[in-house]
Order: C-alpha cells, then sequence, then structure tokens
C-alpha cells in the first residue's frame, strides 16, 4: 500500500488566460497536517480541486494513494473525505435522511461516532435542512466527510460559518482523528489561529505557487523581525539578505528576514558593529509579512 | 445496492408532502384496485386509480430534483460508484412508477367484463390481450415517466427562462408522442422496449461518462450547449421591475413560444388541445410571481414605502410584464385559430380562459409570503384543474357555454378574493420567513 | 498543567519542552511524575499531538523523561540531578537578557536594576 496520500509534480491549472496554479510539487505523507493559506483568489480551492481530480490539471500530474486523481477507483474514493466550501446538501431533507443517503454509499460507516458527534455538535437529526443556519449546515457538511473515517480529509475553508465554541468543538475532532498519525488531513483557513493549533506543515500560495512549504515549526524559526540598534550611517547602509521588510527609524531599524538561523546573528552583530535582537512572529504576522 | 435502494426510499418519502403523496396514491390505487377486483360493473374506479397514480408520480418530484442536485454535487465525484448507483436509483423509479397503471389493465378488463380473475384465466386469449396491452400501457408510461421527469428537472432545477423553455418543451413533446401512445393504445411493445433501450442507453452512457465529456469539452474549449445562464440583454430600466424580475417580458414570451411553435410544426388534430396548451402556458407567469414576495425586501430599504405601497408598486409592476406576454399569447389563439379553423364560441371563451390563467397565477403567486405550503398548493392545483376542465368541456360534443361562462365567471370572483388575500399578506410580510433565497452559486456544469 | 499559546512566534513544541525544563527543575514535577498522554494533551489544548509528541521526544533525549511501554511518559530518576547550574542558568538566560534591554533602554543604572531585583526576591521569600 502506498505510504504516500498525495504526490504531485508540476503541477498547473489555467483557465483561458489566467494561471491559477503554476507548477507545483509536493508530497503529502499520512499522518501530515497541513494548513493552505493563501488570500483570496491565490488558488487554495483549485489545488485541492485538482488533488481529487475534480478538475482536470492543465500540466503535470497529481495522484491519491497511487492512483492519478481524474481516475480514483472505487476503492481509493472510500478512503478520501471532502468538505467543499459551499455545502451541497439536499435542503428537503433532514439531518438523518442526508446522513442515511450518504452513508449508503459507503461499506465502512462509523454510525456511533456519527450519533455522538451529533449529540456534541447539537444537531437535531430531525430538523430540516432547509430551515438550518449557516453554521449547522457546514457542521453537518462536516460530519458527512468524516463518517467514512477516510485516510485522506480534504477540508476548503471548513470553519467559516462556525462560531467559536463550534470551531473549537471541530479542532478537537480533528486533533482526535490525527492523533493516531496514520490520517493526512490538508484544510485550507482563513483563520490562522486554527492552523496555528493543527498543522504541522504549512503551504502559502501567492499567485499560484507554493511561496512557502514546511513544517510549522520551522517557518515560525526562520521567519523573524530583527531589532537593529546602531549607528544612524550604518543602519541607513545596512542590507540584509532576505530581507522582505526593512524600517529605519534614527538609531532604530527593524528587519523582517526570512530563512533565518541564530549562527547569522553573530555575523551580523560583528560584521556591521550593530545590536540585534530577535523577535519571533506569530504565523498571522509572518503570512501578512510575507504577502507585502 | 443498498445505497440504491436507499436513494428510491428517499425519492418517495423524504419529505413530508412527498410521503403524503406517494402513501396516500398508494391506499387509492390499491383501493380501487381490490373495488374492481370484487365488483362487476367497477371501472369507474379507474378514475381513482388514475388519481392514486398521479398523486404517487408527484410523490415520487423529488427524484429529479435530488437526482440533479446530486449528480451536479462536488461530493459525486468521490461517493464510490455514485454516478453508477443515482443512475440506477433513476432508471429503478421510473420503473416503479409506470407500474400502476400498466398494472391496472387487467383489473379494468375484469371489472368491465362483470368477472372474476377467474375468467381470465379460462379465456386465454383474454388473459393475453390484457397483459399484452398491460405490458404496452407498462412500456409507454416508461417513456413518458422518463420524458415527464427531464421535464421537471428543467423547470426545478434551471430557475430561469431557458430552464423554463426546455422544461417547457420537453412537456409539449411528452403530450404529442407518449401520452397520445398511452390514451389511444397504440404502441407496441416491442417498439416500446426498443424506444426505451436506446434512449436509456444514451442517457445512462451520457451521464456515466459525463466527467470524461467535460474534460474533452475543456481541452477543446467547445462551448456549453446545455448553458444556464440567461445573456443579460439590457440592465437599464425601472428600479422595481430590474428588483423583481420584471424587466424584460420578451425573455419569458421567447420561452413560450418556442415551443409552441415546435408544437405547431407536429401538428395536432384536435382544435381545443391547442387552447390546453396556451392556458397552462398563460399560467407560467405565476412561476415569476411566486419570488415576488422574497424579492420585495429590497424595496423595504430603497424606497420609502410602506408595505401596502410596495404591494401595489409590486402588482403594477408585474402587469406591466404580464400585459405584454398576454397580449402576445392572445395573438397566438387567434392566430392558431384562424389557422386550424376553430369555431367561434371556442374563442369567445378562450379569451377570458387565457386572462384568468394569468390573474389567477400572478395573484398565487403574491400569496405565497411563507413558502409554499399546503393552502397555496391546494389552491394551485384547484386553479389548474378548473382552467384544465374548460377546454375539455368545449371540447366535449355537447358543449355547453353557458357552464363554462359560470364556471369563468366564478373564477374571476376568485382571483379578486386571491388578490384581496395577497395584499393583506403583504401588509403583514415578515420577510425574514419568506422561502430563504439562496444564492444558487453558479456551477460548473 | 502547561500554559500553550498557539499564536506566539515560539513553536509549541519548544514551549512545552521549556515548560518541562521549569517544571523539573523546580521541582514541581517530582522524578517518576506521571505526564499526560499526547492524545490526552492534544485533544485537551486543541494542537496538533505530532508537536507535543516532538516535544516529548526531545525531552526523551535530553534525558529528562522516560518511555515505558503501554504507560505514559514519566519524569526520569536522574532527571533533577543532571539538572546542572549553567543548564538552569540556561533557563532563566532569556528573561535576564530581556530585563536588561528593557532597563537599559529605559536609561536605568545597573545599580538601580540590582536594587529591584534584590526586594523582588526578598518579596518573593515572604
Amino acid at each position: 500500500m502506498n505510504d504516500m496520500a498525495v504526490q504531485a509534480s508540476h503541477l498547473s491549472k489555467s483557465f483561458g488566460p489566467k494561471q491559477v496554479i503554476d507548477d507545483l510539487s509536493f508530497e503529502v505523507s499520512r499522518g501530515d497536517v497541513i494548513g493552505v493559506l493563501g488570500k483570496n483568489g491565490a488558488g487554495k480551492t483549485t489545488l485541492l480541486e485538482l488533488m481529487l481530480g475534480f478538475t482536470p490539471p492543465s500540466g503535470g500530474a497529481v495522484s491519491v494513494f497511487g492512483h492519478a486523481s481524474g481516475q480514483l477507483p472505487g476503492g481509493v474514493k472510500s478512503r478520501v473525505g471532502f468538505v467543499p466550501q459551499q455545502d451541497e446538501l439536499l435542503d428537503q431533507l433532514s439531518v438523518a435522511d442526508q446522513l442515511k443517503v450518504i452513508a449508503s454509499f459507503y461499506e465502512a460507516w462509523d454510525a456511533n461516532l456519527i450519533e455522538r458527534l451529533c449529540a456534541e455538535w447539537r444537531l437535531d437529526p430531525k430538523a430540516r435542512i432547509k430551515s438550518m443556519s449557516v453554521g449547522e449546515r457546514q457542521k453537518l457538511s462536516i460530519l458527512l466527510a468524516f463518517g467514512h473515517r477516510p485516510d485522506l480529509l480534504v477540508l476548503d475553508e471548513p470553519v467559516a460559518s462556525l462560531d467559536p465554541m463550534a470551531r473549537r468543538q471541530f479542532l478537537e475532532q480533528l486533533v482526535d482523528a490525527s492523533a493516531d498519525g496514520q490520517r493526512a488531513i490538508i484544510f485550507s483557513s482563513h483563520i490562522v489561529s486554527d492552523i496555528e493549533r493543527l498543522a504541522n506543515r504549512i503551504w502559502i500560495l501567492k499567485d499560484g505557487r507554493l511561496n512557502w512549504h514546511g513544517d510549522l515549526d520551522s517557518i515560525k524559526e526562520s521567519v523573524v523581525r530583527l531589532h537593529i540598534r546602531g549607528a544612524e550611517q550604518v543602519l541607513a547602509g545596512l542590507s540584509v539578505p532576505g530581507a522582505l521588510s526593512q524600517r529605519h527609524e534614527g538609531a532604530f531599524a527593524t528587519v523582517v528576514v526570512r530563512d533565518w538561523t541564530p549562527a547569522r546573528q553573530h555575523s551580523i552583530e560583528e560584521s556591521a558593529a550593530v545590536e540585534v535582537e530577535v523577535e519571533s512572529l506569530g504565523l498571522e504576522e509572518i503570512f501578512l509579512e510575507l504577502h507585502r | 445496492m443498498s445505497t440504491v435502494a436507499r436513494l428510491v426510499y428517499s425519492y418517495f418519502m423524504c419529505t413530508p408532502m412527498t410521503r403524503a403523496l406517494t402513501l396516500g396514491g398508494l391506499a387509492l390505487y390499491v383501493f380501487s384496485l381490490y373495488v374492481m377486483a370484487s365488483w362487476p360493473q367497477s371501472e369507474h374506479m379507474l378514475a381513482f386509480a388514475a388519481a392514486g397514480q398521479i398523486a404517487l408520480f408527484l410523490g415520487s418530484a423529488m427524484m429529479p430534483l435530488m437526482f440533479g442536485r446530486i449528480a451536479q454535487s462536488k461530493a459525486m465525484v468521490l461517493l464510490p460508484r455514485g454516478r453508477l448507483k443515482l443512475l440506477f436509483s433513476a432508471l429503478i423509479t421510473v420503473a416503479i412508477i409506470a407500474a400502476p397503471v400498466g398494472l391496472v389493465t387487467p383489473f379494468v378488463y375484469v371489472a368491465g367484463n362483470g368477472g372474476k380473475f377467474s375468467d381470465l384465466s379460462k379465456y386465454p386469449q383474454l388473459r393475453d390481450f390484457t397483459v399484452n396491452t398491460g405490458l404496452v400501457i407498462y412500456t409507454s408510461s416508461c417513456i413518458l415517466a422518463g420524458w415527464l421527469y427531464v421535464a421537471m428537472w428543467f423547470l426545478s432545477s434551471q430557475r430561469n427562462m431557458a430552464g423554463l423553455a426546455k422544461g417547457l418543451l420537453v412537456i409539449v413533446f411528452t403530450l404529442f408522442w407518449p401520452a397520445r401512445e398511452i390514451r389511444e393504445l397504440s404502441g407496441t411493445i416491442a417498439w416500446n422496449i426498443q424506444a426505451l433501450a436506446v434512449v436509456w442507453t444514451i442517457f445512462g452512457a451520457g451521464f456515466l461518462f459525463w466527467p470524461r465529456l467535460k474534460m474533452v469539452r475543456a481541452r477543446w474549449r467547445l462551448p456549453n450547449f446545455l448553458g444556464t445562464q440567461t445573456p443579460a440583454l439590457r440592465t437599464s430600466g425601472r428600479e422595481v421591475d430590474l428588483i423583481l424580475g420584471t424587466r424584460n417580458p420578451w425573455l419569458m414570451i421567447a420561452a413560450l413560444t418556442v415551443p409552441l411553435v415546435i408544437a405547431s410544426r407536429i401538428g395536432t388534430g384536435v382544435p381545443a388541445v391547442w387552447l390546453f396548451f396556451l392556458t397552462i402556458f398563460s399560467t407560467v407567469t405565476g412561476a415569476i410571481a411566486g419570488q415576488a414576495a422574497e424579492r420585495s425586501r429590497a424595496l423595504w430599504l430603497r424606497r420609502g414605502w410602506s408595505r401596502a405601497e410596495i404591494f401595489l408598486q409590486a402588482e403594477r409592476s408585474f402587469w406591466r410584464h404580464n400585459s405584454v406576454v398576454l397580449g402576445v399569447l392572445l395573438a397566438l389563439m387567434v392566430l392558431i385559430g384562424s389557422y386550424t379553423s376553430l369555431p367561434l364560441n371556442l374563442l369567445a371563451a378562450g379569451i377570458p380562459l387565457l386572462v384568468l390563467g394569468t390573474v389567477l397565477s400572478t395573484y398565487l403567486g403574491f400569496m405565497i409570503t411563507r413558502g409554499i405550503r399546503w393552502p397555496e398548493a391546494s389552491i394551485g392545483i384547484a386553479i389548474m384543474l378548473s382552467l384544465m376542465a374548460i377546454p375539455m368541456l368545449l371540447e366535449a360534443e355537447n358543449a355547453n357555454l353557458a357552464v363554462v361562462c359560470a364556471i369563468e365567471g366564478c373564477l374571476a370572483i376568485f382571483a379578486i378574493i386571491l388578490r384581496t388575500i395577497a395584499r393583506r399578506r403583504w401588509e403583514q410580510i415578515d420577510w425574514s420567513q419568506c422561502r430563504p433565497s439562496r444564492a444558487l452559486s453558479t456551477r460548473q456544469a | 498543567m502547561f500554559v500553550l499559546k498557539p499564536q506566539s512566534g515560539v513553536p509549541i513544541y519548544r514551549q512545552i519542552r521549556d515548560q518541562v525544563r521549569r517544571l523539573v527543575a523546580s521541582g514541581q514535577l517530582a522524578p517518576g511524575a506521571e505526564l499526560p498522554s499526547v492524545r490526552d494533551l492534544a485533544v485537551r489544548h486543541a494542537v496538533n499531538p505530532m508537536t507535543i509528541s516532538k516535544a516529548y521526544s526531545l525531552l526523551e533525549a535530553e534525558g529528562l523523561l522516560e518511555r515505558n511501554r503501554g504507560r505514559p511518559m514519566t519524569v526520569a530518576s536522574q532527571a533533577k540531578n543532571s539538572s546542572q547550574l549553567s543548564k538552569r542558568l540556561q533557563q532563566v538566560q532569556p528573561l535576564v537578557e530581556q530585563t536588561v534591554l528593557a532597563a537599559k533602554q529605559l536609561e536605568l543604572s545597573e545599580t538601580d536594576l540590582l536594587k529591584s531585583v534584590r526586594q523582588n526576591w526578598e518579596n518573593g521569600d515572604e
């Protein structure tokens, strides 16, 4: 059995003249929890859709559990779960009926888990979907993707409409699902704090390319803000390689760098005769700086 | 297999209304069968059986809607063997829904000839005849049911004039061919089965291979023939008209005349059928009137009108639109009437009929301020039945014009009542209870 | 037991690691004490279990924690002794740096700062 959940090489997608995804290559192993960040229109949804075969790539290839995404056999499909950005529930049905309809497509459906989560998340099985609020609909969409215990879970903005408590419940559930290290989870979100909690790897999509892909821990250690103190003339002429932004006021300068290592601190201090203090940044700050 | 069973069950039983229709229809049907089997000369029970069948068919109305929605969803791509199971569920539904009307044939013969079932076994020729007729009717009904589902899907899922036109086109088509075959028992089993096989194979293959076809289309950048977007012709005009959707009556006129023109090419022997069609088409204006209440919400904040004033403005806007549509329909009726030498009394009764159709359906649409519930649905059915009854009465041999005029008079009074109810409802309108107008996302077909 | 701040610039595994070191050094986690399981901690704080497991593995490599088959991680019996003075000083080093920097920015003298430190030390003893 192939251990690679998803594998892509030189993946690209364009809609007419517009290049949405440009030459992406990546691997997702079982046990990874990947958070996909990007501005609106950066191509997050398109990327997730390419991965699962909803839309054919314009170039390159992507495969899921060893099979090409466009032709996934039934066995592989039952190992994949997807939560779309806009729910696809059947308005006229009740919650219980909708669950039963989807459950009937899968051989392995964990009814106990679904029942427990319905109670915890306060979804009334008899409620009509068309009378439910947006948050409840989203919770139901998430449940529909969990029920068959997929090995690969792909979620497109799953918590956009959930209140903080519902979000926390959902996160706890995802944590539980990822705890055995056998599942691969890929989710895109605007809510950076959720990604910070949950992901161990980060993909930052900018203009269709992976601006950053790597461990969350290493991105926090690599993108830092430097507070530099020194003589004004020295600071004015200071150039730090890999700087994303630089600000200079009198005897102080603030520089945000990527690819930072602790060794560079000494080399800068010695070569320029300045004092450097390193401030680590949260993921939201990092995201903003990378998009400046 | 359990998937298919669960899907078919959901089609019939998942909402309270369809459940009531399914169970009620079945009960009515079984009851009529029982009477026909037990009492001689009871073939009039066929009407009950027919009513039961119609109710059952309406009870399965969720099928095209659910089928369409699931088929177009992203989830469908990931459900294991999803397309295949969905397709089977649709085919099985068609097979089930056509069964009652085929099955009833031997019962009708038994009842009509004052005998019992044991008689049938005594006369093998009669038995073979009834079985054969039953199968002809069954297979013809399968064809008819399939096309009607297609029409329902067009009407319900593509809520724009293009969808309306397609749906009406299919309905006109079915009234001419499969329905006529059933009425006149003119088909043969072999021909029907071949027709079914061809149609279902094409549909099935197209449906199963739709993803690959989409890829080919994307690669070759072929145009989208089943397009769901109505081209926006002109967007200037009165704000009220734009908000309510009554800006351009010519879209609806196009959607209505195209099926009529095509039907005229096929031709039909009975002139009153035209009146029938035109009447049905005149009620289509009610379709957009049904959305008037929820759309009027935008007017509340944009102008300083009270709710009562909003009603009057909406009414005026709809009459600006409907009068054009009505005018064209009346002109068409006169044209077709002179072309097919329609008798004058039919024409005379037909003009108020079309007017009534438009008026009644528009005000019924206005009455929909809290979604379609039992009162509105039953009124709608009652209106349709009475409107359809008039051309049939006129077509009868001893057509009694007085009766027709009386009915039309009653309907006119009913229209005034509907208007009063609508106005009162609008004065109390609670927009948060209107049918939630979720923006129908543009799906990539 | 732990205070985790996912939005901090400090990666979560490092926060756990630092806190465990502090707790062991101060004796609040005695040798043999059981730590919460990876799964429990992950669900309670709603953070990725792999990051917690990473922290635990690093601490095990340092000799601070012991892995027991079938049971949760425990504090190693040699933990406190192996935590030398230099290592413990290393724990407070960043805080000292910050305090010194702040004092310099505020143009306080070394004497002023030491006076404040002594005051705090004596107050803390009460």
